[in-house]
């Protein structure tokens, strides 16, 4: 996803004088080319990601598109504040970018994990949470983000996801993006989980249920239309590399609550029972209960069936 | 013939020490009547605002809007009064701003608000965010070839952040000779003094260290401090020697008026000691 992202906006970025990324001295081997090619457009400030990001803010402040480039919880939670009162406060049009979602970085440990950033970039107001799902809906969102000022978070997973999508799909706010149609339930995602959403569904498929998937590439702006007919299909699963607190699965209840659906929903989510545990993305999904079974036993237990 | 003795306000004040001494008298009115605080804060950096306002930066409400204009940030945003004092007497927005100022939908906050306000470049009242801010602008006017500078006005006690010294660093990296960063040096922070919280001292030699041209003014002499702000080939630190609560007496270098709101016989003694220009 990450080169999705760099080369889309490597491409945009040379139609566009005005846009700018920035790193947190990360990217080895990943922003090269852009720096290479724009290297006026480029800046690596360093390991200050406070200082970046309220640099950042006062760059975009003259009238410029800033991309914030860093890893984990470094371009979030290391500089809360500068996002909340220098980008959401005064409206300035940057762009956060994480690398790195949910367990992407596995054995380097919890400090390298992403497991909170969306409840708490989330809770900013005036900035859109953007979490595509695979390396096609990365260069639409980029193609998105590039061409628009609002502040955004974009949450990327790292290297070598699969392509849910086959085709270029139309993505923008208050769109969920439905990669499979159903008729007895919904699997909602973000993110490069969806791999285990669409395997749930097709072992669901086995059992008879038929059920819909699609991923949710722009959290902070649900698509009511889908929920509304989700929910009166049957339950609906949302699945999240994230912390169940105030992650994905909350915002999807919020929103179902404030817009007076009612729905069964459950969440899958991850349960982050031991933190110094070590292993790749893989091992630690499975051990923080983001596995198929989790999904096919909460819709089944909804369904009834 | 009778009011001769009364000096006419003009629209617009081109001496900065008439500037300041108008503005002292609008920021203990202002925050007497919104029972706020942070006089002494507001006291102490008014006359460093007031040289730039007078010329010190080349911002006007005339060009305020201009891309290339000289850019202000008081990332100290506990001095808002001072800063709204002074921009309001200068013809940025209406003087009856000031007496809503904290008032329920009033345009001016506790802290310095920037939304619809002319002439305030930045929101700020949680320290250390107005100087990557400002370093930010410089920047991009570096890459964009914009001639204006950027000015911001810092707290000692502000001083204490990290960011503050992230951005030391990466201004000289980027050696932006466009920003001017005016240290309000008033050694007096939230609870006790600089020294006793947090030693800043040797404080010149710590920019100095980071690449940084240092300028040591009395903080409070508007000659001095308008030829501090002269350009350098390197970003310039302007230590601006300072007191806490100045021109007030009972409030000079006391924590104290950090918080306190004056009554209104703090007010009367304090113009009595203020010259007041009607």
């Amino acid at each position: 996803m990450r080169d999705a992202f760099v080369e889309t906006l490597l491409e945009e970025a040379k139609k566009d004088e005005n846009i700018i990324l920035i790193t947190g001295d990360l990217g080895f081997g990943v922003l090269d080319k852009f720096q290479r090619e724009l290297p006026n457009q480029f800046i690596n400030s360093g390991v200050n990601e406070q200082a970046m990001m309220g640099m950042a803010a006062g760059i975009a402040s003259t009238g410029k598109r800033v991309f914030v480039y860093s890893i984990g919880n470094f371009p979030t939670l290391r500089c809360l504040e500068q996002i909340r009162n220098d980008i959401c406060l005064m409206n300035n049009s940057v762009v956060v970018v994480s690398v790195g979602a949910g367990y992407a970085y596995g054995p380097q440990g919890y400090t390298h994990h992403a497991l909170e950033d969306i409840a708490v970039m989330r809770a900013l107001p005036n900035l859109e949470v953007v979490v595509p799902a695979d390396p096609l809906e990365t260069k639409l969102v980029t193609k998105f983000l590039a061409g628009t000022k609002s502040p955004s978070y974009l949450r990327l997973g790292k290297s070598n996801e699969q392509n849910f999508n086959q085709i270029e799909v139309l993505i923008s706010p208050g769109r969920f993006n439905e990669l499979i149609s159903g008729e007895s339930g919904t699997i909602l995602f973000v993110g490069s989980i969806g791999k285990i959403a669409l395997n749930a569904a097709g072992e669901l498929l086995k059992n008879g249920l038929s059920v819909s998937v699609a991923s949710v590439p722009f959290l902070t702006s649900l698509d009511k239309e889908y929920l509304v007919r989700a929910s009166l299909m049957g339950p609906i699963i949302t699945i999240e590399e994230h912390s169940r607190r105030g992650g994905f699965g909350s915002a999807v209840l919020e929103f179902l609550n404030a817009e007076k659906i009612s729905a069964s929903l459950g969440i899958v989510a991850a349960e982050q029972r031991d933190l110094s545990q070590i292993g790749d993305q893989e091992f630690l999904r499975g051990q923080n209960s983001l596995y198929e079974k989790k999904i096919i036993e909460k819709f089944k237990a909804l369904k009834g069936a | 013939m009778g009011q001769s003795h009364l000096i006419q306000r003009p629209s617009r004040f081109t001496s900065a020490s008439e500037l300041a001494r108008a503005a002292r008298r609008e920021i203990i009115t202002m925050t007497a009547a919104a029972k706020a605080s942070h006089v002494g804060s507001a006291l102490s950096v008014v006359d460093i605002l007031s040289v730039l306002y007078t010329g010190g930066a080349n911002v006007a409400p005339a060009n305020v809007e201009d891309a290339d204009r000289d850019i202000v940030i008081l990332s100290k945003g506990h001095a808002a009064s001072a800063l709204y004092s002074v921009l309001s007497l200068q013809g940025f927005f209406p003087k009856e701003w000031l007496q809503r100022y904290c008032e329920n939908n009033a345009p001016l906050g506790g802290h310095v608000t920037s939304k619809g306000v002319p002439g305030v470049e930045l929101s700020t009242g949680s320290l250390g965010h107005g100087l990557p801010y400002g370093l930010g602008i410089a920047k991009s006017r570096k890459m964009s070839g914009v001639t204006g500078r950027v000015f911001v006005i810092i707290s000692d006690g502000e001083c204490d952040e990290g960011t503050t010294w992230e951005s030391a660093m990466i201004a000289n990296h980027h050696n932006l000779d466009n920003l001017i960063v005016i240290v309000d040096r008033n050694r007096i922070q939230s609870l006790t003094s600089t020294e006793e919280t947090l030693k800043l001292e040797p404080f010149e030699d710590k920019w100095k260290a980071f690449g940084w041209e240092t300028r040591i003014e009395d903080g409070h002499d508007y000659e001095n401090l308008l030829n501090a702000f002269n350009k350098s080939s390197k970003p310039v630190c302007v230590i601006a020697e300072t007191t806490k609560g100045k021109g007030v007496n009972f409030m000079e270098n006391s924590v104290l008026w950090h918080y306190k709101s004056p009554s209104e016989e703090d007010v009367k003694n304090a113009f009595s000691q203020l010259k007041v220009i009607e």
